[in-house]
């Protein structure tokens, strides 16, 4: 179009900004889904120790298994970090309860209440 | 510069340099002397008032710093004070002179902190310059070769000193302060933190000072100031305790205290230990260095189970699963957003560590020693009541000097007297009852003044106060323990009596209990003290404990009227359930009533407070600066997890994911502890045994695999160290 306010400049031009992507948390809803605690717990079975005199090829494996386990759940982190995101999102009462239970779960099922 | 863009105003520097040239000057005749200006008295009013009634009054630095422009000081005023030698010292009008000059550099070397909130610009433009001026200052002064400058300056003063307090005249007064004021701002003066001084440090350092003090009678002055604190001066005691705070700010007071060939054989092994921890360092390095240049392009896939795998590039990446995990960490660049953490490990405040040379060591230590025998205990008697009153010339900052110099003198005593005792095994008879040289901060006020600075500084959030009053308070337990183990019967008794008033308070008790818990991002040297502190009164009261086993507690605590009148029914039962009553009743405090009582104090019970997770994390975040950490640092965190795991029998609270991992490294990580480090086998032993209570724990009771992301909550935590629920027993 070639109009003499053809520039173009009395068009108006839509500014609104795109809303952002939401950043990725680890928060308690990841560590409650299926790829979090539930597959830890899970994976907890294949974990066999040496015991006694491997104290630290042990420990290493028990990392290596928390960290390969934390690069699934929230590959953005490292492992130090995810680690205190964890421990955060542990405060939460809802995990709280999460927590009792899982232990509950484990106790021996004794006669005194 | 272009003339027209000064930065102050033209007509200000013009006044000032007129002024400045008028002072005096190098005559042509007489080989060059100095010679003072006709008015040269009414010359250097006139500078002073300047500096009053345009720097001071409209808060600007335009005078100091035309001051500095004119180079007064080299050019004018260190000749001036030259010009007044000792066997002229009844000249009145010399004398006036050098106290006229004194009066002009007392401002130009004031201390320049400012409150950043209330910097105008101008303080912005002045001060780098200014700061650097002072150094400079320092350094002509201290280093001036045809008089004694300070020795000078004491001659002014000299007079007002002489004449007994009651006969003094406010001026008298002013000029013993002016003085002592110059005194301190040349002690004070040092290169700002992060400025690097381009001159030769070693005319202003710590040894250059020292020796300028003493040559020139210096410390002399301050022993007898300090000696006759309280009866001839008052006022003065503290710019007397600022003046030695900046004499012995961070020196090390153990080696300060060494025989020269003890000291000269502890810094060869300190050097040994340090290249040997420098080849620590690289050793992993090494290890893992590539062996083929760097585009050799090695590439891993990584199987990690469930069929995935991933890939980790470089050579090193072939040594181990342990290297391969950790390239894959360290790729990451995602960080956690954070707060602006401060974890240097240097305290900012007191400047970097001092070392001294072999003159100004002697000559330091020979003060210290006067200074514990003479001036001790009269001018620390005098401050502490000063601060007792709040006068108004005791401002914020010299509570923490107070606290300060108290910690370092009492550790200073004590080298000594193992230093003594040590060298001459027989002669200890001689200074038997020298604990009386350190008495006065061994008394009742003091512990009470101590406390309270506690806890109005942890209500105040003034942590640099904080820490200097913890490691006060680490210094006097020290030191009555080591009066209770000196042998001497009277030393003893007292040293017995004073630590049942210390731990007589339950207070005091619930304060180092708190401190503990709650350390968050403080400094290092906060977090330091807070840990010294910790570690030496759970000693020093296990120790006691064990001894008295009937000690009794005081412990003040609110009850509820209703509360109390239900209980007087049964009444025997209140003392078992001390801790449980607190809670409900802090919020009516309208209606709560103090009561106190006495109790029987269990060791067990106290030290159970410091298995809780605040106090485990601070031990934890002090622990991960291992690498800096010295030998005895290093031991008391030892102590410290070998007492959770241990005797508490509370490991559970160690098994976190990051604390295994952090203990883990400590030993075999690839930055781990040096293997030549004295404290390495122990650590090794402690961080095996806990891991194999880790491992065995996690068999018997597989939930902790998912608590060992968390920290414990206290319900769960008997159960997982047990395998039952406490028995709690139960009043209802």
């Amino acid at each position: 179009r070639k109009d003499v306010t053809g520039l173009g400049i009395d068009e108006e031009v839509a500014v609104a900004k795109k809303a952002r992507v939401p950043n990725v948390k680890l928060d308690e809803t990841r560590l409650l889904s299926e790829k979090g605690i539930p597959r830890l717990r899970r994976k907890a079975g294949e974990l066999k120790f040496k015991g006694k005199g491997h104290e630290f090829s042990d420990a290493a494996r028990l990392l290596s298994f928390y960290q390969l386990w934390l690069d699934d759940l929230f590959p953005k982190a490292r492992f130090l970090d995810a680690l205190g995101m964890v421990e955060k999102a542990g405060h939460k009462k809802f995990m709280h309860m999460k927590r009792v239970e899982w232990i509950n779960e484990g106790k021996p099922q004794s006669s005194r209440p | 510069m272009d003339e027209s863009q000064d930065i102050v105003h033209p007509e200000v520097r013009a006044h000032i340099n007129s002024l400045v040239s008028a002072l005096g000057g190098f005559s042509t005749f007489e080989d060059g002397r100095y010679v003072l200006g006709d008015s040269a008295l009414e010359v250097l009013r006139d500078l002073k008032k300047w500096i009053r009634f345009y720097d001071e009054k409209t808060n600007r630095m335009d005078v100091a710093r035309c001051l500095y422009d004119a180079n007064v000081l080299e050019g004018d005023l260190l000749h001036i004070l030259a010009s007044w030698p000792e066997s002229a010292t009844d000249n009145k009008f010399k004398s006036r002179a050098a106290l006229a000059c004194i009066e002009i550099l007392v401002p130009m070397t004031w201390p320049l902190d400012r409150d950043v909130e209330i910097m105008t610009v101008n303080h912005h433009r002045h001060m780098p310059v200014l700061q650097l001026a002072q150094i400079n200052y320092k350094r002509l002064i201290i280093n001036f070769d045809a008089a004694q400058i300070l020795h000078t300056a004491v001659r002014t003063a000299l007079p007002s000193m002489a004449l007994p307090r009651t006969e003094r005249t406010p001026r008298d007064e002013g000029i013993i302060k002016l003085v002592l004021l110059f005194l301190r701002n040349i002690a004070m003066i040092a290169p700002p933190p992060n400025v690097k001084y381009d001159g030769d440090e070693s005319q202003i350092s710590r040894s250059a000072l020292l020796d300028a003090f003493s040559y020139q009678d210096i410390l002399l002055t301050i022993l007898t100031l300090a000696s006759n604190m309280g009866e001839d001066f008052n006022q003065e005691c503290v710019i007397v305790m600022e003046i030695i705070f900046h004499l012995v700010k961070r020196v090390d007071v153990t080696k300060l205290f060494m025989e020269e060939k003890e000291l000269s054989k502890t810094k060869a092994n300190e050097l040994a230990s340090m290249m040997s921890k420098e080849a620590a360092m690289h050793r992993p390095y090494n290890r893992r260095a590539p062996s083929r240049h760097n585009r050799w392009g090695t590439m891993i896939w990584m199987d990690r189970g469930d069929g995935k795998m991933s890939v980790v590039s470089g050579q090193d990446a072939l040594l181990d699963a342990a290297t391969r995990q950790q390239k894959m960490d360290s790729a990451k660049v995602f960080r956690p957003p954070r707060r602006a953490r401060k974890d240097e490990m240097e305290p900012r405040e007191l400047g970097p560590p001092v070392s001294l040379n072999t003159r100004a060591r002697t000559q330091l230590r020979g003060f210290v020693e006067d200074f514990l025998d003479s001036g001790f205990n009269p001018l620390f008697h005098l401050i502490r009541k000063r601060m007792e009153e709040q006068r108004e010339y005791i401002l914020e900052y010299h509570y923490r000097q107070f606290f300060y110099l108290i910690s370092w003198f009492l550790e200073a005593e004590r080298v000594r007297k193992k230093a003594s005792k040590s060298s001459q095994p027989t002669q200890g008879e001689s200074d038997v009852r020298s604990y009386n040289l350190v008495a006065s901060v061994l008394n009742q006020e003091t512990f009470v003044m101590l406390n309270r600075s506690m806890s109005d500084a942890i209500e105040g959030k003034r942590w640099h106060e904080l820490s200097a009053a913890m490691r006060c308070f680490t210094q006097i337990l020290l030191t009555v323990q080591d009066m209770s183990e000196s042998g001497n019967e009277d030393d003893e008794e007292i040293a017995d009596n004073i630590l049942n008033r210390i731990f007589y308070e339950e207070e005091t008790h619930d304060r180092v209990a708190q401190l503990a818990r709650s350390y968050k991002d403080q400094d290092f040297e906060y977090l330091d003290a807070c840990i010294e502190l910790t570690h030496t009164y759970m000693r020093v009261l296990e120790a006691y404990s064990k001894q008295n086993t009937d000690l009794q507690i005081r412990s003040r605590r609110r009850v509820r009227k209703k509360k109390k009148a239900a209980k007087a029914a049964g009444e025997d039962g209140a003392d078992d359930i001390a801790p449980d009553v607190e809670d409900d009743s802090e919020n009516d405090g309208a209606h709560a009533e103090r009561q106190t009582k006495e109790r029987k104090f269990e060791f067990a019970r106290f030290a159970n407070r410091f298995v809780t997770q605040g106090v485990v994390d601070t031990f934890v975040s002090f622990t991960k600066f291992y690498h800096d950490l010295n030998e005895s640092q290093l031991k008391r965190a030892h102590r410290y997890f070998y007492r959770v795991a241990f005797k508490q029998e509370m490991s559970v609270m160690l098994f976190r994911v990051d604390i295994i991992h952090m203990l883990y490294n400590m030993i075999k990580g690839p930055e781990p502890l040096d293997k030549g480090n004295s404290t390495y086998k122990e650590w090794e032993e402690l961080v095996k045994q806990i891991l194999r209570k880790c491992m065995r724990k996690i068999e018997d009771r597989p939930q902790l695999i998912i608590e060992m992301l968390f920290s414990k909550i206290n319900a769960t935590v008997h159960y997982l160290e047990f395998g039952h629920e406490k028995q709690t027993i139960s009043t209802s």
